[in-house]
């Protein structure tokens, strides 16, 4: 009811199918609701008989999200009453184990197959809570540690996906909250931000980890109690790779939406939890601004028809502006010349860039 | 190939057949959805029944065919959906789950069936609203989908537009609600699923939407998420969900919808976007695909005419950005 991206076959026999086909199919209806029926007249038996039942029936449809309640309800009272968080039990019960692991499973086995259904994403979740309550400590960490594999190769196979990214930063939480018990180094901050550099290199325009990449920074700085050369350093080292990044596809928006990041960090409006360096002066603020301006300037001279080198002066121009007003970086004249070329070249926002240049008023 | 033009789109002779809206088989094509039953496929997505449903008939009012589907029939479907709690499921027998909650009441809203909804269950309405309030989690604001747990932003947006409809957003904690949105915007000034998540398009609706119902608009960073939201726009005229991202005909309603609501539609090109929808019919068999050449589906079918709507295409009946509904019938229910 909500296909995506499969090609429609037209032409006079579109709508017709074989009779041959036609009796297939209705063989195969037959079959399926049959499986359904089955599961669902014996929707009060929490036994593992139709705990097997319901596997079969979700490896054919997981879209079927009452048969996951269904399994939950069973799985509740085949599980061992959990125990509270703060007291793990000493030894796991294999039995219970067995059922978790079962259930990573098929929960995997799908993804697999359907890596943006949302019923699945949320039951593996789910077994996992319920597992976290049910193990001990050892085995809860060597549990999720399977999972942060499991999401790295998740993202191997599609990158964007974000379901894998958001079940990447819940994984990473529960991880971190595991360790708070153990001896065990905590946070999980630096190597995840090594991650995000990781996903970058390989392809530049991986916009989910540049997303990550901004989430994390200012944990980061908090974690390592940076002190201002060193936020200085962090910032510097921002810019450069960002910079890089333009020079390889100037064309590729999600690197522009990391530089707007970058520069939003500079502003005296940013919240001062989310500022790379704290203690910027109206002085460095201008620095910064016209050294972006004088590299990206530099870009333009070989790259003169990419909207975004505009956009980016502009930007970087009314920033500027914002904390002085007589600069001799650039003129008024120079803006309406890039406002000028983004007319030009992006015509499709036309509307949006006549908004510009009235909030400019240039 | 026909070219039949829909009712009420007088003068439309004249319109090139690549700029032609085929109202007559779109509305043939829901018709027909509810008889496809020698297709496995109709089998294996009965878990969207009653969304495709709303889908269904939100695309005929937007069409100007609010008959085309029987009244009677879909309210006594809506009926046995319902469960005790009053929460709905998606078919008979299927849990109780919020999307489909909310679906079932823009639904009686459209057909401005909640009077008859109440004299058939007494304190229906106000059983709905219970379920939904019960929901929310008071500490954070957010919402989850089920006793399961999900949580995320569409359930969040869900709940206030359907309690909004029914008149009763007093039941749960607004401002929390508000906050906990506000606890998921990015440095790109759009919205994930939750707190920390990247910004998706479809998410972006759903938060735009939960802030303007709440009358919180001004929390968002409208010059921002306007322009993250007019980049969606590729040079076919199709619209994405996030940056480097393939075009889709469901996004012409996630973004344009949000950018309705920041009065910013002019950021975007309407004419190629029109287009680009257009393209994307099924001139033969009716309904709308994710894009030209694909196979059709209802889901893509009204956020294409919905966001055709927006974009003001001629004969259409007007869509309420905040609700993907008539706006006639917003009206009616929220008296502005």
């Amino acid at each position: 009811m909500a296909s995506h991206g499969v090609a429609r076959v037209s032409g006079p026999n579109a709508s017709v199918r074989s009779e041959e086909l036609r009796q297939k199919e209705l063989k195969q209806i037959a079959a399926y609701k049959d499986l359904v029926d089955l599961v669902n007249t014996k929707e009060t038996q929490y036994t593992v008989e139709v705990l097997g039942l319901t596997t079969k029936l979700l490896n054919e449809n997981p879209e079927y999200y009452t048969i996951w309640n269904h399994r939950r309800r069973i799985l509740l009272t085949l599980l061992p009453t959990g125990l509270v968080q703060d007291s793990p039990p000493p030894k796991p019960d294999p039995a219970a184990l067995d059922i978790v692991n079962g259930d990573l499973q098929l929960t995997f086995a799908l993804l697999r197959k359907f890596p943006k259904c949302y019923w699945i994403w949320n039951h593996r979740n789910w077994i996992l809570e319920k597992g976290q309550s049910i193990f001990d400590s050892a085995s809860a960490l060597t549990l999720w540690l399977g999972e942060l594999q499991l999401v790295g190769k998740m993202l191997h196979s599609d990158s964007r996906n974000f379901h894998a990214w958001s079940y990447r930063r819940f994984v990473v939480a529960r991880l971190e909250l595991i360790r708070t018990r153990t001896p065990t180094q905590q946070s999980l901050t630096e190597s995840e931000f090594e991650y995000t550099t990781k996903m970058i290199k390989s392809n530049l325009s991986n916009f989910s980890a540049w997303h990550n990449r901004s989430q994390l920074i200012p944990r980061l700085l908090e974690e390592r109690v940076a002190d201002s050369a060193a936020r200085r350093k962090v910032l510097n080292d921002e810019l450069a790779l960002i910079c890089t990044a333009i020079n390889t596809d100037p064309f590729d928006q999600s690197i522009w939406f990391y530089h707007q990041y970058l520069m939003s960090t500079l502003s005296p409006q940013c919240a001062p939890q989310k500022m790379i360096v704290r203690d910027l002066s109206n002085l460095d603020r201008q620095k910064y601004y016209a050294h972006e301006m004088e590299y990206i300037r530099e870009i333009l001279d070989d790259e003169t028809e990419c909207k975004w080198i505009y956009e980016a002066l502009l930007c970087c121009a009314s920033c500027y502006l914002e904390v002085d007003g007589g600069t001799e970086a650039f003129t008024t004249l120079d803006m309406r010349e890039w406002l000028r070329e983004l007319k030009r070249l992006d015509p499709l926002r036309k509307g949006r860039w006549e908004d510009l240049g009235r909030r400019l008023d240039i | 190939m026909s070219l039949v033009s829909g009712p009420g789109r007088a003068g439309m002779a004249d319109t090139p057949v690549e700029l032609q809206l085929f109202v007559d088989k779109h509305v043939r094509y829901i018709q027909s959805l509810d008889t496809r039953k020698d297709e496995l496929e109709y089998w294996l997505t009965e878990h969207l029944r009653l969304n495709g449903l709303y889908w269904g008939i939100t695309a005929l009012h937007l069409l100007g065919q609010p008959d085309a589907l029987p009244r009677q029939g879909i309210i006594d479907f809506l009926l046995s959906c319902l469960h005790g709690n009053g929460g709905f499921g998606a078919a008979p027998g299927h849990d109780a789950h919020m999307l489909y909650t909310v679906s079932a009441v823009q639904i009686l809203a459209t057909l401005d069936a909640f009077d008859e909804f109440e004299e058939r269950i007494k304190g229906g309405r106000k059983r709905i609203g219970q379920y939904i309030a019960d929901l929310q989690d008071r500490e954070t604001g957010t919402f989850a989908g089920d006793e399961w747990g999900e949580r995320d932003t569409r359930f969040l947006y869900g709940a206030l537009n359907a309690l909004s409809l029914m008149g009763l957003l007093h039941l749960v904690d607004v401002e929390k609600a508000v906050e906990h949105v506000h606890s998921c915007a990015n440095f790109d000034g759009g919205y994930g699923t939750r707190p920390g998540s990247e910004s998706h398009a479809g998410q972006v609706f759903t938060c735009v939407g939960a802030l303007t119902i709440a009358g919180r608009l001004d929390l968002v960073d409208q010059a921002k998420l306007g322009a993250w939201l007019s980049e969606r726009q590729l040079k076919n005229g199709g619209l994405n969900g996030r940056p480097e991202k393939k075009e889709d005909v469901c996004y012409s309603w996630w973004v344009m919808s949000s950018l309705a609501m920041l009065n910013k539609l002019h950021w975007i090109d309407g004419e190629k976007l029109t287009a680009f929808i257009l393209q994307c019919q099924d001139p033969e068999g009716g309904g709308l695909a994710d894009r030209p050449g694909d196979m059709v589906d209802v889901f893509h079918t009204v956020f294409g005419i919905a966001g055709l709507s927006l974009l003001k295409y001629p004969g259409l009946q007007e869509v309420d950005p905040v609700y993907c509904m008539p706006r006639a019938v917003t009206k009616r229910c929220l008296g502005k």
